[in-house]
C-alpha cells in the first residue's frame, strides 16, 4: 500500500475513534494557529531511554566509598574503595564495571570526563512501592497515585505526544513517533488515543512480516467493545505495514562507526544509532536491560567487583560508551540525549543470599554532548544513617524531575503542557541545556539574574530581578525535590528592577523558578526562622 | 472532568458503552451452534467441528461440565519422554564444558516440554483441561530461563501435572501446593530463604501476584511470611541431598526460623527444636500462615481472583457496569470456601457469559491464536513452540514473575506480523485433498452462500457484513459462476487453492484474531 494510502487509510479509522473518544486527553482546539505543527514535529531531538527492569542497585553503582556505613551494612557485597572509579577529588565513586580501563573509552567515567555524562543520586518518589511491577507503572507512567488500585494505563511519552499532536492517530506522521527495540510494547509509549510506538527486533523482518499485513476490512463504528478491540487489532496492522518500508530504508541507509557487537543493550544502542544514522525520525526509543532483580548471589563470592550485578552495569557502560563515541564521529551526537531509569534502588543491607532485597531511591544517569547537558553530578551521597521506616533510602530528587526537563527543554513543550503530562507542576532538574531562539529578557546571566535576599531569609524575603523590557512572568515555589510548593508572582512586569516579596515560609530549602516566557531560571535558598 | 479521567489514569480503552449485562443466573436454553462455538472458543483453544456437533443442543451447565472434566479421576497423561525422570548435576558446580552439555540437555528436554503441551491442547477433547492449566501457568509463573540460571524441565513438567490437577480445586490447598512446590522454591528464591536471612522474594509475590493483589499487606508482613517460609529445600539434581527422593521437595530444620511470627496482626508460635519437624512446620506454619491469609484478607483474595479469571475468560476489560457481576462471583467463591469448580462453573455457565456483547470481545491468546489453528483445520502444527515464543507467549517460560499481561499486548506491530507469517505457512501446509474434505465437513457445503456463511461463523465470532461476506465469496469462487461451486467443491485440485486463498485473507482480518 502506498504510504499516501495508509494515511488516509488510518485518518477514517480514527475519525471515528475521535468521535466517540473518552474523556482522556484533552484536545486542543482545531484554530488556524495551532493547526501549526508542533515545535516537537519541527525538532530533530532524540531522546533514549534505557530501562534497567529489575530495581538496578544504586548503592553498588556509586559506590559510598567514604562511608563505613557502607560496609557494615554490606559485609560481603561492599565494593573496596581502592576499587571504584573516582570523579576528581570529590565523594563521588562509581563501580569498576562502569568507569575505568577495562571498558570501551573508559566507560561512564571516561563520558564524565568528557563533560558528556551527568548522575542524579537518589532518585524516587513519595510512599516507594517495592513491586516491580507496580513501581515500574510509576515510573513509566509518571504518575505516582498514592491509591494503588488505580490502573496507570498511559505513558509520560504517550500522554505528551497525544497532548501535543491533536491529530494524533487519525494523521500518522511518517515515522514512527518513537521506537522500543524488542518485546511488548511498553506503558512508556501508550496513550488513551492509542501506541505513540512501535516494538522491533530486527528491521528486514519488520519489513517482510509487515509488509501487507493491512486488513482488507474498514474500521467498525466504535459502539461497543467488539468494535473497539477490531478497530485497536487493525490500526496495529496497518501501522506495521506503514511504517515497514520507512523503517528498513532508514535501517539501510543508515551506518555504525564502532563495534557494538551482536548482543545485549549495545547491540541495541547499536541498531538506534543506526536508524539514527539513517535519517528515521523517531523522537523517542527505549531500550531495555532485564536481570537488576539480584536477590540472590549479586556478585562472585571470590571477587565482589565480578558476577551478575557487575556484568550487566559493564554492558550499560559499554553500550553508552559505544553509542556516544559512533554518534559524534556520525555527527548527531548534540541531537541525542539517553537517560536510565529503574523502578527502584535496592534496600541497603544486604539479604543472606549475597544479594540485595527491594529498596526505594535509586540512581539515574544522563548521557548527551555537552552542549545539550550539563555534566556534573546532582544530589549528593546517600544518607545511610537516616532510611525510612522499612530501612531504605530516602529520595532527594522526585522522579518526575528528568522527565520535566525533557519535556521543557528538550521537546520545547509548554510550562502547562509539563503540568498536565505530570500530573502536576515539577520543576526541571536543568540537567539538560534548554535551547533557545530568543534572547531573555532578563538583564544578567543565569546566575546573578534573579536574586534572593536576604539568603537565608529569617522574617522577610525579596525576589529582585531587572527586565530588557516589560514581560510576564511567573515565579514558582517548590521544594527540593522539586515538587511545586506554592505561586509567588504570576503577571506583567515592568522594564527595568521590580522587587517582589516571598510569602512567609516555614523553615527549610527551597527552589524558586523563574520563568519568563521561554527562559527558565532557578535559585535554592533557605529559610530559617 | 474529574481529574483522574483527566490525567487518563482509568483504563486503556474506554469500557463498554452498553448497559448492564445479563447476570449470572444460568444460562438455561438448549445450547445453539454459536453458544457452544462461543464457549469452545474461550474453554479450549479453539473450536474443533466434532466438539461442536457433540455439544449443539446440550444445556450449559452439562457442555460446561463435560468441557471441565473430573481432575483427580483422569488417565495420566502420555509422557513428554523418559527424561522426565533422568537427573542431571547442577550445572553451577562443575566445569564449562559439562556445564553447558547439562544446559543443552534442559534446553533441547524444554523444547520438548513445550510442544508436549501444545500438543495436548491441540488434540484435547472432553474434558477441555489446557486452556485452565494455561491459565494457572500465567498466575503461579515460574521461568524456564531465570535469574540464576535454568530451572529443570523435569520439575516444570511436575508443576505443569500439578496445575493440571489443581486446576479446579480449592484455591488455598493450591496456593499451599505452590508454595512448597520445587520449581517455585528454586525460581523465587525459597531454597535461599533461611533463618537469620530471609528471602523476601516468594513471600511478597505470595501476596502481590498470587492470591490478594498489591496494597493488602505491609512491609512487615512481607518480612514475617518469609520467616515462615524458611529452611525448604528442592531436589533438582543428581549430585544435591534428595530426603525425599529427586524432584521432591524437602525441609531442612536448622535453616527455619523457629521464633514466633506475626503475620496480618495474628501470631503464629514459636516452637522448639523437637517440633522442628517438615510435618509440623509444614501444617502449623506454612498451612497457617495460609490460613490466616484466607481469614484477613477473604474480601481482597476473592475480588483479585474473580477479576484474573473473569479477564483471562469473559473479558479482559471489563466495565464498572460488570462491577455487580463480579461482586456475585466473588461472593459464589467466598461462599464455597474457595473452591473453584463452583466459581468456574457458574461464570460460564451464567447468561453474562452468553451475553451477546461479550461474544467476540476477547483478544486470542498465541495459545489460542495457533493451536486454534490446526484444531479448527484439523492439521498438525510444526514448530510451534517457537512460533508462540516469536508472539511473545514463550510457554512456561513467561517475560517475568507477574506472567504475560495479556489483552492488548498480545497485538503488537512486532507481533502481529508474526501472526500472519505463522498462518500463512500453516495455511500452505493444507494439502488439496485435506480442503476437499475439510470442506465437506459443513453441512451447507454444496451452496455457496451456505458454505462461505458456515465457514464465517465457524471461524469468525459475530457475523459479518454483506460486503464481506461478497468478498470472501468471490474469493472462493475465483470467478467461477455460483452454479459451479458444488463440483469445484467436489473437486481437491480446485477447491484447495481456493479454501487457501480464502484463509490468507481470513488471518488478516482484525475478528480472525477475536474470540
Amino acid at each position: 500500500m502506498k504510504r499516501r494510502d495508509f494515511l488516509r487509510a488510518a485518518a477514517a479509522l480514527t475519525t471515528t475513534a475521535a468521535a466517540t473518544q473518552i474523556a482522556g486527553v484533552p484536545v486542543r482546539a482545531s484554530s488556524p494557529v495551532l493547526a501549526l505543527p508542533p515545535r516537537i514535529m519541527e525538532s530533530d531531538n532524540v531522546l533514549i531511554i534505557i530501562q534497567l527492569f529489575g530495581g538496578n542497585d544504586a548503592l553498588n553503582t556509586v559506590i559510598p566509598a567514604e562511608n563505613d556505613e557502607y560496609y557494615r551494612l554490606r559485609p560481603t557485597l561492599a565494593i573496596p574503595k581502592n576499587k571504584a572509579w573516582r570523579w576528581l577529588s570529590t565523594d563521588l565513586y562509581l563501580h569498576p564495571s562502569l568507569a575505568g580501563d577495562g571498558l570501551y573509552g573508559g566507560g561512564l567515567g571516561g563520558l564524565m570526563d568528557q563533560g558528556r555524562l551527568a548522575i542524579v543520586q537518589d532518585v524516587g518518589y513519595d510512599n516507594p512501592n517495592l513491586s516491580h511491577f507496580r513501581s515500574t507503572d510509576i515510573w513509566l507512567s509518571g504518575i505516582n497515585s498514592s491509591d494503588p488500585f488505580v490502573r496507570l494505563s498511559e505513558g509520560w511519552i504517550g500522554r505528551f505526544f497525544a497532548r501535543v499532536l491533536p491529530d494524533f492517530p487519525a494523521v500518522l506522521p511518517e515515522h514512527p513517533l518513537c521506537v522500543q527495540i524488542g518485546g511488548t510494547l511498553s506503558l512508556l509509549f501508550q496513550s488513551a488515543k492509542g501506541d505513540v510506538g512501535i516494538a522491533l527486533t530486527d528491521p528486514q523482518k519488520f519489513f517482510e512480516l509487515g509488509r501487507g499485513a493491512s486488513p482488507d476490512e474498514e474500521p467498525l463504528p466504535e459502539l461497543d467493545a467488539f468494535a473497539r478491540e477490531f478497530n485497536y487489532i487493525r490500526s496495529v496492522a496497518m501501522q506495521a505495514d506503514g511504517y515497514s518500508r520507512a523503517v528498513l530504508d532508514a535501517y539501510n541507509r543508515g551506518r555504525t562507526t564502532v563495534d557494538y557487537g551482536s548482543r545485549g543493550l549495545p547491540a541495541q544502542l547499536g541498531m538506534i544509532a543506526r536508524l539514527i544514522s539513517g535519517g528515521l525520525k523517531t523522537k523517542v526509543y527505549l531500550c531495555y536491560l532485564g536481570g537488576f532483580d539480584t536477590h540472590v548471589q549479586q556478585q562472585e563470592a571470590d571477587d565482589v567487583t565480578k558476577g551478575v550485578h557487575p556484568s550487566l552495569l559493564s554492558q550499560l557502560a559499554n553500550g553508552v560508551a559505544l553509542f556516544m563515541q559512533d554518534a559524534l564521529q556520525q555527527g548527531f551526537a548534540h541531537r541525542v540525549v539517553g537517560i536510565t531509569i529503574s523502578e527502584f534502588g535496592r534496600r541497603p543491607y544486604e539479604n543472606g543470599s549475597r544479594g540485595t532485597d527491594h529498596g526505594a531511591a535509586g540512581v539515574q544517569f544522563v548521557f548527551g554532548d555537552g552542549t545539550s547537558i550539563r555534566s556534573s553530578r546532582f544530589g549528593t551521597m546517600p544518607d545511610l544513617q537516616n532510611l525510612d521506616a522499612n530501612g531504605d533510602l530516602i529520595y532527594q530528587h522526585d522522579y518526575r524531575r528528568l522527565y520535566a526537563d525533557i519535556l521543557l527543554n528538550w521537546f520545547d513543550a509548554t510550562a502547562e503542557d509539563t503540568a498536565a503530562i505530570l500530573g502536576e507542576r515539577i520543576a526541571p532538574l536543568n540537567v539538560i541545556k534548554r535551547r533557545t531562539t530568543t534572547s531573555s529578557p532578563l538583564v544578567g546571566t543565569e546566575e546573578n539574574a534573579v536574586v534572593i535576599a536576604p539568603n537565608p531569609v529569617s522574617s522577610t524575603g525579596q525576589v529582585m530581578l531587572s527586565l530588557r523590557q516589560m514581560a510576564a512572568v511567573v515565579l514558582e515555589l517548590y521544594n527540593t525535590r522539586g515538587q511545586f510548593v506554592g505561586e509567588v508572582f504570576h503577571g506583567l512586569l515592568p522594564e527595568g528592577n521590580s522587587q517582589l516579596p516571598l510569602p512567609p515560609l516555614q523553615s527549610g530549602s527551597y527552589l524558586l523558578q523563574c520563568r519568563v516566557g521561554e527562559h527558565l531560571v532557578h535559585r535554592s535558598f533557605t529559610v530559617a526562622r | 472532568m474529574n481529574r483522574r479521567a483527566f490525567l487518563g489514569l482509568e483504563r486503556h480503552a474506554p469500557p463498554r458503552l452498553t448497559e448492564p449485562l445479563a447476570s449470572i443466573e444460568p444460562y438455561d436454553v438448549p445450547l445453539s451452534r454459536d453458544d457452544v462455538l462461543h464457549l469452545l472458543r474461550r474453554l479450549t483453544c479453539g473450536p474443533s467441528v466434532a466438539l461442536v456437533e457433540q455439544l449443539t443442543g446440550k444445556r450449559a451447565e452439562e457442555a460446561v461440565a463435560l468441557l471441565l472434566g473430573e481432575p483427580g479421576t483422569e488417565p495420566p497423561l502420555p509422557s513428554p519422554g523418559p527424561w522426565v525422570d533422568q537427573a542431571q548435576e547442577d550445572p553451577r558446580g562443575v566445569d564449562i564444558v559439562t556445564r553447558g552439555q547439562i544446559e543443552a540437555t534442559w534446553q533441547a528436554n524444554f523444547k520438548r516440554l513445550q510442544e508436549w503441551w501444545i500438543e495436548l491442547m491441540r488434540t484435547e477433547t472432553l474434558p477441555a483441561r489446557e486452556k485452565l492449566t494455561l491459565f494457572w501457568s500465567g498466575h503461579f509463573t515460574t521461568e524456564f530461563t531465570y535469574d540464576l540460571g535454568y530451572i529443570p524441565p523435569q520439575v516444570l513438567y511436575r508443576q505443569n501435572l500439578m496445575l493440571r490437577r489443581m486446576r479446579l480445586g480449592n484455591f488455598r490447598m493450591f496456593l499451599e501446593e505452590v508454595t512448597l512446590d520445587c520449581a517455585m522454591l528454586e525460581y523465587l528464591g525459597g531454597t535461599l530463604n533461611v533463618a537469620g536471612t530471609p528471602n523476601e522474594n516468594y513471600a511478597r509475590e505470595m501476596m502481590e501476584l498470587y492470591s490478594t493483589g498489591i496494597g493488602w499487606y505491609t512491609e512487615g508482613d512481607v518480612k514475617e511470611a518469609a520467616r515462615v517460609l524458611t529452611g525448604w529445600k528442592a531436589s533438582l539434581y543428581s549430585d544435591a541431598p534428595a530426603p525425599n527422593g529427586i524432584f521432591n521437595t524437602w525441609f531442612k530444620p536448622s535453616d527455619h526460623d523457629i521464633g514466633a511470627k506475626q503475620f496480618l496482626g495474628v501470631t503464629i508460635p514459636a516452637r522448639d527444636q523437637d517440633t522442628n519437624t517438615e510435618y509440623l512446620v509444614r501444617t502449623q506454619e506454612v498451612r497457617r500462615m495460609i490460613e490466616i491469609l484466607f481469614e484477613q484478607r477473604a474480601e481482597a483474595i476473592a475480588r483479585f481472583m474473580v477479576g484474573k479469571l473473569y479477564r483471562f475468560f469473559v473479558y479482559s476489560n471489563p466495565a464498572a457496569t460488570d462491577a455487580t457481576v463480579l461482586a456475585a462471583l466473588m461472593d459464589v467463591f467466598m461462599r464455597n470456601d474457595f473452591e473453584l469448580r463452583p466459581l468456574v462453573q457458574t461464570m460460564l455457565t451464567s447468561k453474562h457469559f452468553f451475553d451477546p456483547a461479550n461474544r467476540g470481545v476477547q483478544i486470542k491468546t498465541p495459545a489460542d491464536y495457533v493451536v486454534g489453528l490446526a484444531r479448527q483445520l484439523g492439521v498438525t502444527l510444526s514448530g510451534a513452540a517457537d512460533a508462540l515464543a516469536r508472539m511473545e507467549q514463550d510457554l512456561i517460560d513467561p517475560p517475568d514473575v507477574s506472567g504475560w499481561p495479556g489483552y492488548r499486548t498480545w497485538i503488537s506491530t512486532k507481533t502481529f506480523p508474526q501472526r500472519i507469517a505463522y498462518a500463512n505457512q500453516v495455511i500452505a501446509s493444507i494439502s488439496d485433498q485435506h480442503a476437499q474434505q475439510f470442506i465437506q465437513k459443513f453441512p451447507g457445503w454444496r451452496t455457496i452462500d451456505t458454505c462461505v456463511t458456515e465457514l464465517c461463523q465457524y471461524f469468525l465470532p459475530r457475523p459479518i457484513s454483506a460486503d464481506r461476506t461478497a468478498y470472501y465469496k468471490s474469493i472462493l469462487l475465483a470467478g467461477a459462476p455460483s452454479y459451479e461451486w458444488s463440483s469445484i467443491a467436489a473437486d481437491a485440485q480446485a477447491v484447495g487453492p481456493r479454501l487457501r486463498s480464502l484463509l490468507r485473507a481470513m488471518v488478516k482480518a482484525p475478528d480472525f484474531h477475536l474470540c
